[in-house]
């Protein structure tokens, strides 16, 4: 029977996480593990002992917290004694967007419009970047109307800063789900030497690309549809 | 065709954004004062498309006198005087779009992924140079004459409308003949010659140029009234009628 609710812990879509007093990780489930991808242990227990109850017992919260594509609406703490805490975390799961792949993407090299953008956003720019290019990712299909000018607003947004480091790579273990199909995740990921406000930039959402920023870093991700 | 001249750096980054774009399913909005170029660089990415001002074609769309839909590329030249630039746009989705504006577009420009300013003839010495010997050349050969680039004023204010113009007219000038001038003269008073126009004033259309020069060559009015072999009393009631009693 323990077995059948380890087995229902282990496959349910939200994760969970149990540590002990020391913040360290005692058992977690399949999303869980995905998540780490994200987010720090340390981070978790950090919002597992902020949010706990004052005494033992079970204590709900219905915050938002976000850790790039993952949404979480509400988390649940729960303790019985001092030697560990678990934390669960409620996936806010939005309807599956359809996206249309149609005449307006097309095959392009994701280097030639970064350059375009750059030299038309940056013209008498101080800003001094550094490059780090992989340069085997081939040609992918985009809607290069819009994804130029989200990434227009990007580079307009660094304009003042006065260092940016863009890496364009691949992604490695992430694929991006369009249409039922996996994909693989190209990423430019821009460092900045000043944090980052998310709402200042411009974003086309309307887009396969997904975007996200934490502190001074910035990245659109872009499915790698061939 | 005329093409885009891109000898400075900054022409030649444009050029290359421009030639970029051709490829790529993109409106593009160009951006500079009047003759910088616009129209030139709009062609180097639509060599075939057919250009329409803007407020024309806005006007055409509004009153149905065009159907829109036959185009799939088009020239849209000084859609900063577009009235209503959202819907104007809208109407046009399906078409690929260079446009040309002397203005900040602020209230569409996010429709166009790719913006290039090109800034006036006089911050890119390079093309101004390669413009002006371009054009003396054309003129030289139009008027058969042998005008040097440095013995004329060339006019910028208006980049290379103006630049054009005054190259143009001042090598023509600069080649005329005794019998040309004469010729112009003629005309010139042909067209003048009624009741409001004495003999003073022809007197002074021919008297002016002649003081002005030779007051320049010759430096004093003893020397012009010697070398133009004239009345030192009559050149300074000239020099007053004309000029002023301040002028020595």
């Amino acid at each position: 029977m323990t077995d059948f609710y380890e087995q229902l812990l282990e496959y349910d879509l939200n994760p969970y996480f149990v540590f002990n007093s020391n913040g360290r990780i005692k058992s977690f489930n399949k999303e869980a593990e995905f998540l780490f991808n994200f987010v720090s242990i340390k981070e978790l227990f950090e919002i597992a002992i902020t949010h706990a109850s004052k005494s033992y017992g079970f204590e709900k919260k219905f915050i938002n917290i976000q850790y790039k594509k993952q949404k979480f609406y509400a988390i649940l703490v729960a303790y019985v004694n001092d030697d560990e805490i678990a934390l669960r975390l409620y996936k806010e799961v939005s309807q599956i967007k359809k996206i249309n792949i149609d005449k307006n993407y097309q095959l392009c090299n994701i280097y030639t419009l970064i350059n375009l953008s750059k030299n038309t956003s940056l013209v008498n720019s101080p800003l001094k970047t550094e490059e780090v290019f992989d340069v085997s990712i081939p040609e992918l299909k985009i809607n290069i109307n819009k994804f130029l000018i989200i990434l227009n607003s990007v580079f307009t947004y660094f304009t003042n800063n006065e260092n940016l480091k863009l890496t364009v790579y691949l992604k490695t273990g992430e694929y991006e789900i369009i249409n039922e199909k996996k994909y693989y995740i190209v990423c430019l990921e821009f460092l900045s030497n000043k944090e980052i406000v998310l709402d200042s930039i411009n974003l086309n959402t309307n887009t396969t690309v997904n975007i996200f920023s934490k502190n001074n870093k910035l990245e659109l991700e872009i499915p790698l549809l061939t | 065709m005329k093409k885009f001249i891109a000898k400075s750096d900054e022409s030649k980054k444009i050029l290359n954004i421009v030639q970029v774009s051709a490829n790529l399913p993109v409106n593009v909005v160009i951006r500079g004062e009047g003759g910088v170029g616009k129209k030139l660089l709009a062609k180097e990415i639509l060599p075939n498309a057919i250009s329409m001002d803007g407020k024309f074609l806005e006007n055409s769309i509004i009153n149905n006198s065009i159907n829109i839909d036959q185009y799939k590329e088009l020239i849209i030249t000084n859609i900063h005087q577009v009235l209503n630039k959202k819907e104007f746009l809208n109407n046009l989705i399906n078409i690929k779009i260079v446009a040309t504006s002397k203005t900040l577009i602020h209230d569409i420009e996010e429709q166009f992924a790719i913006k290039v300013d090109i800034s006036s003839l006089n911050n890119r010495k390079e093309d101004l140079d390669e413009i002006s010997n371009i054009y003396i050349s054309n003129a030289n050969e139009i008027y058969n004459s042998n005008v040097s680039l440095d013995s004329l004023k060339i006019d910028i204010s208006e980049n290379g409308i103006s630049l054009k113009k005054s190259i143009y007219k001042n090598t023509l000038l600069n080649s005329m003949s005794e019998e040309d001038i004469e010729t112009a003269l003629e005309n010139f008073i042909s067209t003048k010659l009624d009741e409001n126009n004495t003999y003073k004033y022809f007197l002074k259309v021919i008297e002016v140029p002649l003081l002005n020069i030779a007051k320049v060559k010759f430096k004093s009015q003893l020397q012009m009234a010697t070398k133009l072999n004239l009345n030192r009393i009559t050149l300074r009631k000239k020099i007053e009628q004309y000029f002023g009693n301040n002028n020595d």
